[in-house]
């Protein structure tokens, strides 16, 4: 997210559908830029061109449908946020299949796109703070030691010590955790344990990553300007081009 | 052309009316409310119409009342794709006599013109075409730019009883 609000692309066949959408977008306090695109390729177009931070996405198109956009985005690197638009609400199963952030039904009433802006800045927000810790300029001091998880051969807790933890992968509200003794199921969103465990050496790389540092061996620059981090255990973790120069910085410190 | 399908519209139940349908005239008729204000409230009154000719169940209405709902259902499909949908609607040939459920023409129009869209890109010419045939009535719905080998055509047989007083 820039300084100048959020910037939006928002993909629908139906032109009139695309217009409204377009003008409440643009009368947003919370968006500083919008982008219209009539069908999935030439939102394709859109976004090998120039960041978004969030898809508005109609979920039926002619060829190439929403929800099978969704699923390829999530094979990019830093993917933007998607907010699915569709005037049929049993479609709102698939969307959180593919982990869509949010759900709209046509036509869009002001207060729930506002809602739907608050939760891409909510999104958009630790990534350019991850990007910032990532420089070691924000330490809170004081993190937890041990982490209670969901014991995966029974009921009740585990205790997980924090330095045994190399990853944290998200999983919608979730986060999966990668430590010494397998992985096992955070029910804490990956935002979140990336604010508490900041202290403990860990930084966000990517949308989808939370890294243990001196859990990493090596940082591995790619040809498209992003990274690749690889842990102990040759584990190779994306990391995205905005947080790149922060984290070798911080890795050369 | 494509093998023609046949529905039918007799097993008692409602056409469905389809809500991502409405929603999507809806927004449409959102779009303009600023912009063209008049061209939103003439949205909402074709809409309108549209409703009140389906939401009261079991409702029966002469063959020529539910052509016009046909016609007011693709208005509202090219105020969605304006660029894309051209109809081609049968001029009044006197069927008073007939009498189908309501909604038993639109709704399997509408079916075949989803998928249409969905299968098509560009731009989608459909053709609605009524024949009679003894106490029955074949209403042919054609895509004559079809996908599939040239062109595309649904079969909809609507049992008329009152036909055999109509004139055709």
């Amino acid at each position: 997210m820039s300084s100048t609000g959020l910037a939006i692309l928002a993909v629908d066949d139906e032109p009139r559908a695309l217009a409204d959408v377009k003008h409440l977008l643009e009368t947003s306090a919370a968006v500083g830029r919008v982008a219209t695109a009539t069908s999935a390729k030439e939102a394709l177009l859109f976004l090998s061109g120039g960041r978004y931070d969030a898809l508005f996405l109609d979920v039926h198109m002619p060829e190439i449908e929403g929800m099978a956009l969704a699923r390829l985005l999530r094979r990019f690197t830093d993917p933007p946020a998607v907010v699915f638009l569709t005037g049929h609400p049993d479609a709102a199963v698939e969307a959180f299949e593919v982990q869509a952030l949010d759900f709209l039904i046509k036509p869009v009433t002001r207060e729930r796109l506002e809602a739907a802006l608050a939760r891409i800045e909510t999104r958009a927000q630790p990534r350019s703070a991850a990007a910032v810790s990532s420089e070691g300029a924000a330490s809170t001091g004081g993190g937890p030691d041990l982490v209670a998880v969901d014991n995966p051969k029974g009921n009740g807790k585990r205790l997980v010590r924090l330095e045994s933890i190399a990853i944290a992968q998200a999983n919608g509200d979730y986060a999966r955790i990668v430590c010494a003794d397998g992985r096992v199921l955070l029910r804490t969103p990956l935002n979140q344990l990336e604010q508490d465990w900041a202290a403990a050496g860990f930084a966000r790389v990517h949308r989808a990553y939370l890294v243990n540092l001196t859990h990493a061996v090596e940082l591995r620059a790619q040809l498209n300007g992003t990274a690749v981090l690889v842990m102990r255990d040759a584990t190779e973790i994306p990391v995205a081009r905005r947080n790149v120069a922060a984290l070798r910085r911080r890795l050369h410190a | 052309m494509h093998a023609a399908q046949g529905l039918s519209m007799q097993d008692g139940s409602d056409p469905p009316v389809s809500v991502h349908f409405v929603n999507n005239v809806l927004a449409v008729a959102a779009s303009y409310i600023e912009v063209e204000p008049e061209s939103a409230r003439d949205v909402l009154a074709q809409l309108g119409a549209f409703l009140s000719h389906r939401l009261r169940p079991g409702r029966e209405v002469s063959l020529r009342d539910e052509l016009e709902h046909v016609a007011t259902y693709m208005r509202l499909e090219q105020a969605r794709f304006p660029e894309r949908v051209v109809a081609e609607l049968p001029a009044d040939e006197g069927r008073d006599g007939a009498r189908c459920r309501a909604g038993s023409v639109q709704a399997p129009l509408a079916e075949a013109l989803d998928r249409w869209l969905g299968e098509h890109p560009g731009r989608v010419r459909v053709a609605v075409h009524v024949r009679s045939s003894g106490e029955r009535i074949d209403v042919q719905l054609d895509h004559p730019d079809g996908p599939v080998g040239g062109g595309e055509r649904v079969r909809i047989a609507l049992d008329c009883p009152a036909m055999t007083e109509s004139v055709m």
